[in-house]
């Protein structure tokens, strides 16, 4: 014991032997600090654990130097599982004594495990949880996170006496029971785990009755004496007349009692297993049959659509290969070319090119065939042009008009500056009664040979025809 | 008869790992030795003037 005024070691006197400073009434409250302490150590060792906080607290509140007591007061803390107040007191004895404090150690061994540590956090917090579960009448949840938080920490007994009391809540009174049975492992003297247990306790008593788990067998029983000795017969006990009999008489009843119960209970359930798995089997088929139908739909579909494109790719082909085709066109122009070259043979070249169908789309045709087509009719249209119009004006000039219109317009075909074959098929027109292919024919002569004798001739004859055509 | 909303009154949160140094802050450490060498004191100073 250290004087408060000097730090000076104390003496057996009531003043300091360093400064003379009067040291009685310290000495005394020192004295009642250490008296709390013993007993706070003499309940802690017979599992007293609140009121060896008591004790200890009061001890503190004498001397908070009491290191001792302070240390003591966290283990019992950590004991009941408050953690963190008992990492208080520690924390505080080591700031108080930095050496030689076993306060030091348990610290250590709670710190240096990280693990451990968030465990511990995590029980708290899941305790905290459940409380508010509580506050707001979430029991069941509160019951689970209870549960968690026990196996988590299983000496928390503020966790223990929560569950404890849900239970007495919900009256399931053995529940509770247990529950305060292990707080009372932990804390022998804990008032509030006295107060819940007498609770329960009084619960089970008058419930235990009511459920007749014990049932007196007074009324069954013949007491009498015989001699010193009292004999105990049971009253309903009678000796079997013939036990084979009543033997098979059992194993028959067993057996109709275990046939019953195969018909009514096996069977059905067989049964109903049976059924329930059929119609497993026919939900599977359909699915299958949906499937497989939907499949067959696809593939329908399909062949719907490559039958489609077929006919369309048919068709192209037709454009090519057909007997208007343009392959067959090109058949015609090459063949042309190749009679003009052998045998500048005017008559076939002409037949070949007559074959190549006039209306032929020009952007379907290649630029090879268009330039040798052109070439050709640059190189022999004027020939071909008079040929024909020299058989047209025989036809004309034989009164075959029909003739000489056809052949007059292969002539203005092959050379569009022939204009005696242009001005011929007017008058071809004409002379078969043609009247408006007639006036169309002049009017391109007049158009295209201005200032002609051609021209001049048309223009009477388009004139007469048209005064014709108006009357 | 126990009154489960009477009783779960007296259950107060636990203190978490990361409230515990201001636990430990708040706490008041004054003792009766405290006081006494208080007093003790005053009245020295009471003496003297």
């Amino acid at each position: 014991m250290f004087c408060y005024n000097c730090d000076c070691h104390l003496s057996e006197h009531d003043f300091c032997t360093a400064c003379g400073a009067d040291v009685s009434l310290y000495k005394k409250i020192m004295h009642v600090s250490n008296m709390y302490y013993n007993e706070g150590l003499e309940r802690a060792g017979v599992r007293d654990l609140s009121g060896a906080i008591t004790s200890l607290r009061q001890s503190l509140k004498f001397n908070k130097n009491n290191i001792e007591a302070r240390n003591l007061l966290g283990l019992v803390y950590f004991e009941t599982g408050e953690v963190v107040a008992a990492l208080s007191e520690w924390v505080i004895s080591k700031n108080l004594r930095p050496e030689k404090n076993i306060a030091d150690t348990y610290i250590n061994m709670v710190q240096s495990n990280a693990g451990r540590l968030d465990s511990i956090n995590q029980t708290i917090k899941k305790y905290n949880q459940a409380l508010a579960y509580c506050l707001n009448d979430s029991k069941d949840l509160a019951v689970i996170q209870l549960k968690k938080v026990l196996s988590l920490n299983p000496r928390f007994v503020r966790a223990h006496q929560l569950l404890a009391l849900l239970y007495i809540d919900n009256e399931q009174w053995e529940k509770a029971r247990r529950e305060l049975n292990k707080c009372m492992d932990i804390d022998r003297n804990n008032t509030q785990t006295l107060r819940y247990l007498k609770e329960v306790e009084g619960m089970l008593a008058t419930e235990e009755p009511e459920a007749g788990v014990v049932k007196s067998k007074k009324d069954d029983i013949v007491r009498y004496q015989s001699d010193n000795e009292v004999i105990i017969q049971p009253r309903s006990v009678r000796e079997p007349r013939n036990p084979l009999l009543s033997n098979l008489i059992n194993v028959a009843v067993g057996l109709v009692i275990g046939l019953a119960a195969m018909y009514f209970l096996v069977v059905p359930a067989a049964v109903k297993e049976a059924e329930a798995k059929a119609k497993t089997e026919i939900a599977e088929m359909v699915e299958q049959m949906d499937v497989k139908t939907r499949r067959v739909q696809e593939l329908e579909k399909q062949v719907k659509a490559f039958t489609d494109e077929n006919q369309e790719l048919s068709a192209k082909l037709e454009g090519y290969v057909g007997k208007d085709g343009t392959l067959n066109n090109v058949d015609y122009l090459l063949n042309a070319a190749k009679h003009y070259l052998e045998n500048q043979d005017l008559e076939l070249t002409a037949q070949q090119l007559d074959l190549i169908d006039k209306d032929l789309n020009q952007e379907e045709t290649s630029e090879s065939f268009r330039s040798l087509y052109d070439l050709l009719l640059q190189t022999i249209g004027p020939d071909l042009s008079k040929k024909y119009y020299n058989e047209g004006y025989t036809a004309y000039r034989n009164e075959e008009f029909t003739t000489a219109i056809d052949l007059f317009s292969k002539a203005v075909y092959y050379d569009a500056s022939n204009v005696d074959a242009l001005y011929n098929l007017g008058n071809a027109y004409r002379r078969n009664g043609d009247v408006q292919p007639a006036i169309d024919t002049f009017d391109k002569v007049i158009e295209l040979f201005p200032n002609t004798e051609r021209a001049r001739r048309s223009k009477q004859y388009r004139n007469t025809l048209a005064e014709e055509q108006n009357n | 008869m126990i009154n489960f909303e009477e009783e779960l009154k007296k259950f107060n949160p636990s203190l978490e790992v990361e409230d515990a140094v201001e636990a430990i802050y708040n706490q008041d450490l004054t003792d009766m030795a405290d006081l006494l060498v208080k007093m003790l004191k005053e009245s020295e100073e009471k003496s003297e003037q």
